[in-house]
C-alpha cells in the first residue's frame, strides 16, 4: 500500500540517521535495507522481542523500524518493544510497520508510544521519508491510520464542553481527513492555506491525543474492531 | 433405499389446494397431482384413513422452503476469487487466462471448507507445490467425504445421502406407530396382548430413544456450531426422556405393590442413585475433561485443516501462478494484491457484520477496478451504512470515477469513503498530469454522464477538482434525497 501522505518535505534530509530494524522475517529485514536510502544507517537488527530491546538499547539508535506482530516476550509484540525501552524515550523514536491492517494492532502500537504506522508494503523512497519525518519529531500518518483515527474519534468536531483530549478540533479533523484523502502533508497545507510546519503540529496532536485519551469509547471502538 | 432416486424430494408444494401435501406427492411420484388428489379423497372415506395419511405428511414432510434451508450448506469461503475469476472486462489486461495459465478447475467456482478434517490437514505437507497445469485436481478429487460444491447441490448422492440421515427420526417413529397398529390388530384378532408390560416397556424404550437422539444432536450440533443456541430443547427432551424412563420403571416394578411400597422403593433407590454418583462424580468429572479436552483439540484441528485448504486453494495456488509469470511484473504485481486483498479479507473478515454495507461494495468496486486495470486502489472508510438504491448510485458513480483515475491517472489511486448522519461521502484521488472538466469533448459520456449526471439525478453532487498535481473526483450523497446538498459543499 501507497502512502502518499509522505513526501520528500521532511526535515533535515542531509544527515545521517541510525535506525534499528525489528522484524522476524529475516527475508523482509534484508529487504528493506536494501530499499532505504543509503543516508539511512541500519545499525541493528532483531527478531524477537528480547532481541530487539537488547539491541535498542545497546545501539540507542535515533529510530526503530518495529513490526507490529513480534515472537517472544510475553507476547505483547511490538508494544513490549516500546515499554521495554521506556528508558530511551525522548531520544528513539518508533515507526510501526505491519501488514496488518487491523485497527486494535494499529491503534495498540500508536498508543504504545510508536511515531507513526505505515503497511510494508510502502516504497523504500516513502519508507525513508517516514524514517527522516519521524526522527525530526514528527509523526507519521498512512491514510488508513488517519481512517482509523477519524473512526475512533468520531467525525463531528469537539465541543467546548469536552475533554480536549476526546475529540478533535476541526481543524484537526479537516487536516485527518484530506489525509484519509490521500494527500500528502505539503498538498493538505496548500489545501488548507497554512504552512507545512502546522499541519505537522496538527498530525502531532492527533497522534498525542491518540496516545493519552482515555476516554472509553475509543477502547470500545478498538475493541468492536475486534477482527480476528 | 439403494437405488438412486431421480425424483424429486418430498416436499410439500406450493401449489397448495390445503398444506400443500397432494402436488408435493404428485411430484414426488411422478403422478398427476388430480389423481393423488382423489385418490386422497377416496381414501378419507375409508375410514378416515386418507385423513390420517394427509395430516402425517402434512406433519412430517417439509415445505420446499423448509426443505431449502434444511440442505442449506455453510456458504463457501470466498476462496481466491479474486485470483481465480477472469476480470470480466477488459480480456486483453489478461493474458494468463487465454494462455491457460490458470489450472483448468480453477475458476470453477470457490471450494467449499472443509468438513472431514483429517484428509485436508494433510494438506501443505503433503501436496507439492508442482506448477504443473493442474495441480489441485488430483487434490481436489480425493476428498470425497468433502460437502459438494455448489455445482454439485443438484447432484444426486448428497441429497441421498442427506435424506437417509435426516430422516431417522421419522422412520423411528413409524416404526413405533406400526407396532402400536399391530397390537391394536392382535387385540381386535382376540389374541392375548400384555399391555400391562408392554406400555411400560415402551414408555422405557421411547424415553431412552428421546434422550440418546439428544445426545447425538448435541455432539452434531457441538461440532457444527458452538452456540448452543438450542441448548434449552435439548435440556427439555432430556428431562421428558428421562421422566418417561423412570414412570415407566416404575408402573413396571410397582404393578402389584401399593403406593406407598412403591414411594419407599423410589426414595430407596433415588438414594443408591446418588450414593453412586458421589462415588463416581470425581471419575465422572474426570473423564469429562478428557472428553472435552480432546474436542477442543479436535475442534483446533479442525480449524487448521480449514486454513491449509484455504491457503492450498489460494496462496499456494498464487505462488505457483507467480512463479510462472515471474517474467511479467504487472502480472506479478496484479496477482500479489488480488492475492493480499483475498487474504486480508479471509483473515480479517468480522462474521458478525453482515455483508453488503457501503464500505463493502466501495470495496468490492476497488477490487474490480483494481483486477481489471491492474493498478493499486486503496480504500480508507469511516462509518457505514446499509446500501440503498441512491447508494448504489453512489457505488456506480464511484466506480466510474475510480476507472477513470486508474485508466489515465497512473499511479496508486486512493478512494476516501466517509459516512456520517448527514450523508455519504466519496473522494477518489489519483497523481495523474490533471484534466479540465470543459476540455473534455462532450461525446465523453464517462465524466460527464456517469458521474456527474447520475449523482445530480439521485440528489447528490459531484465535484472534480483537476490540479497538474492530480485529480479528485468528490461524491457527495446527502442523508435525505430533498435536500439537494447544493448549499453545502
Amino acid at each position: 500500500m501507497s502512502t502518499p501522505a509522505l513526501d520528500g518535505t521532511a526535515g533535515d534530509p542531509g544527515r545521517t540517521v541510525r535506525v534499528v530494524i525489528v522484524d522476524d522475517h529475516a527475508i523482509f529485514r534484508s529487504g528493506l535495507k536494501t530499499d532505504l536510502d543509503p543516508r539511512i544507517e541500519v545499525v541493528g537488527e532483531a527478531g524477537t522481542v528480547e532481541q530487539a530491546i537488547e539491541v535498542i538499547g545497546r545501539t540507542r539508535p535515533e529510530v526503530v523500524l518495529l513490526d507490529v506482530h513480534l515472537p517472544g516476550g510475553l507476547g505483547g509484540g511490538g508494544r513490549e518493544v516500546i515499554a521495554g525501552s521506556a528508558a530511551l524515550r525522548g531520544t528513539t523514536k518508533f515507526l510501526a510497520l505491519s501488514v496488518s491492517d487491523a485497527a486494535e494492532d494499529v491503534v495498540a502500537v500508536i498508543r504504545a508510544g510508536a511515531r507513526g504506522y505505515v503497511t510494508k508494503t510502502i516504497s523504500g523512497a516513502e519508507i525513508t521519508d517516514a524514517v527522516y519525518r519521524v526522527a525530526g519529531g514528527d509523526a507519521v500518518f498512512s491514510p488508513r491510520l488517519a481512517g482509523f483515527v477519524l473512526d475512533a474519534f468520531g467525525t463531528a468536531p469537539a465541543d467546548i464542553a469536552d475533554d480536549e483530549l476526546d475529540k478533535l478540533s476541526a481543524r484537526e479533523l479537516e487536516v485527518m481527513r484530506l489525509i484519509a484523502r490521500g494527500y500528502s502533508y505539503k498538498e493538505v497545507a496548500k489545501e488548507l492555506f497554512i504552512s507545512i510546519k502546522t499541519v505537522e503540529t496538527h498530525v502531532s496532536a492527533v497522534l498525542r491525543k491518540l496516545q493519552l485519551s482515555s476516554r472509553h469509547e475509543l477502547t470500545k471502538w478498538a475493541a468492536e474492531r475486534r477482527l480476528l | 433405499m439403494t437405488t438412486v432416486p431421480v425424483r424429486p424430494p418430498l416436499v410439500r408444494s406450493s401449489d397448495r389446494v390445503i398444506a400443500g401435501v397432494c402436488a408435493g406427492l404428485a411430484d414426488h411420484l411422478g403422478w398427476p397431482v388430480r389423481m393423488v388428489r382423489i385418490g386422497m379423497a377416496v381414501a378419507a372415506l375409508a375410514g378416515g384413513a386418507g385423513l390420517v395419511f394427509y395430516a402425517w405428511l402434512w406433519i412430517m414432510v417439509p415445505t420446499a422452503d423448509e426443505s431449502a434451508k434444511r440442505n442449506a450448506r455453510r456458504p463457501a469461503s470466498p476462496i481466491a476469487p479474486a485470483v481465480s475469476m477472469p476480470p470480466n472486462r477488459p480480456a486483453a489486461v489478461d493474458p494468463l487466462l487465454r494462455t491457460g495459465a490458470y489450472p483448468p478447475d480453477y475458476p470453477a467456482g470457490p471450494v467449499p471448507p472443509p468438513s472431514g478434517g483429517s484428509v485436508h490437514a494433510a494438506g501443505p505437507g503433503g501436496y507439492t507445490p508442482v506448477a504443473g497445469p493442474a495441480p489441485s485436481a488430483p487434490y481436489d478429487a480425493g476428498t470425497p467425504s468433502q460437502p459438494l460444491g455448489p455445482a454439485a447441490v443438484a447432484g444426486t448422492g448428497a441429497w441421498f445421502r442427506v435424506r437417509n440421515m435426516r430422516y431417522g427420526k421419522e422412520i423411528l417413529l413409524g416404526a413405533g406407530l406400526l407396532l402400536v397398529a399391530a397390537i391394536l390388530i392382535a387385540r381386535l384378532l382376540g389374541a392375548e396382548v400384555p399391555l400391562g408390560t408392554l406400555i411400560p416397556a415402551a414408555a422405557i424404550l421411547g424415553g431412552a430413544a428421546i434422550a440418546w437422539m439428544q445426545l447425538d444432536e448435541t455432539r452434531r450440533a457441538g461440532l457444527v456450531d458452538k452456540t448452543k443456541a438450542d441448548q434449552a430443547g435439548g435440556w427439555a427432551r432430556l428431562a421428558a426422556g428421562l421422566a418417561l424412563v423412570v414412570a415407566g420403571v416404575l408402573v413396571m416394578v410397582s404393578g402389584s405393590g401399593s403406593w406407598e411400597q412403591t414411594w419407599l422403593a423410589l426414595l430407596a433407590s433415588v438414594a443408591v442413585l446418588g450414593g453412586v454418583a458421589l462415588v463416581l462424580l470425581p471419575w465422572g468429572l474426570k473423564f469429562w475433561r478428557d472428553l472435552e479436552a480432546e474436542r477442543a483439540g479436535r475442534v483446533r484441528e479442525t480449524e487448521r485443516a480449514e486454513i491449509a485448504a484455504h491457503l492450498h486453494d489460494s496462496v499456494l495456488q498464487t505462488l505457483a501462478l507467480i512463479q510462472r509469470r515471474a517474467a511479467n511484473e504487472h502480472d506479478v504485481v496484479r496477482l500479489a494484491r488480488a492475492q493480499e486483498r483475498e487474504l486480508r479479507g479471509w483473515l480479517f473478515r468480522d462474521p458478525a457484520r453482515d455483508a453488503g454495507q457501503l464500505s463493502d461494495r466501495i470495496k468490492a468496486a476497488a477490487a474490480e477496478v483494481e483486477d481489471g486495470l491492474g493498478n493499486a486502489v486503496d480504500v480508507v472508510s469511516v462509518g457505514d451504512t446499509a446500501m440503498t438504491d441512491r447508494h448504489e448510485a453512489l457505488v456506480q458513480a464511484s466506480r466510474e470515477a475510480m476507472l477513470n483515475a486508474s485508466r489515465h491517472g497512473g499511479g496508486p489511486v486512493s478512494v476516501y469513503l466517509e459516512i456520517s448522519v448527514g450523508g455519504a461521502e466519496v473522494f477518489v484521488k489519483d497523481r495523474g498530469s490533471g484534466f479540465e472538466l470543459h476540455t473534455v469533448p462532450e461525446d465523453r459520456m464517462g465524466v460527464r454522464e456517469s458521474i456527474i449526471g447520475r449523482m445530480k439525478r439521485h440528489g447528490g453532487t459531484a465535484e472534480i477538482n483537476s490540479s497538474p498535481d492530480g485529480t479528485e473526483v468528490r461524491l457527495k450523497l446527502p442523508a435525505t434525497a430533498e435536500d439537494n446538498g447544493e448549499g453545502k459543499s
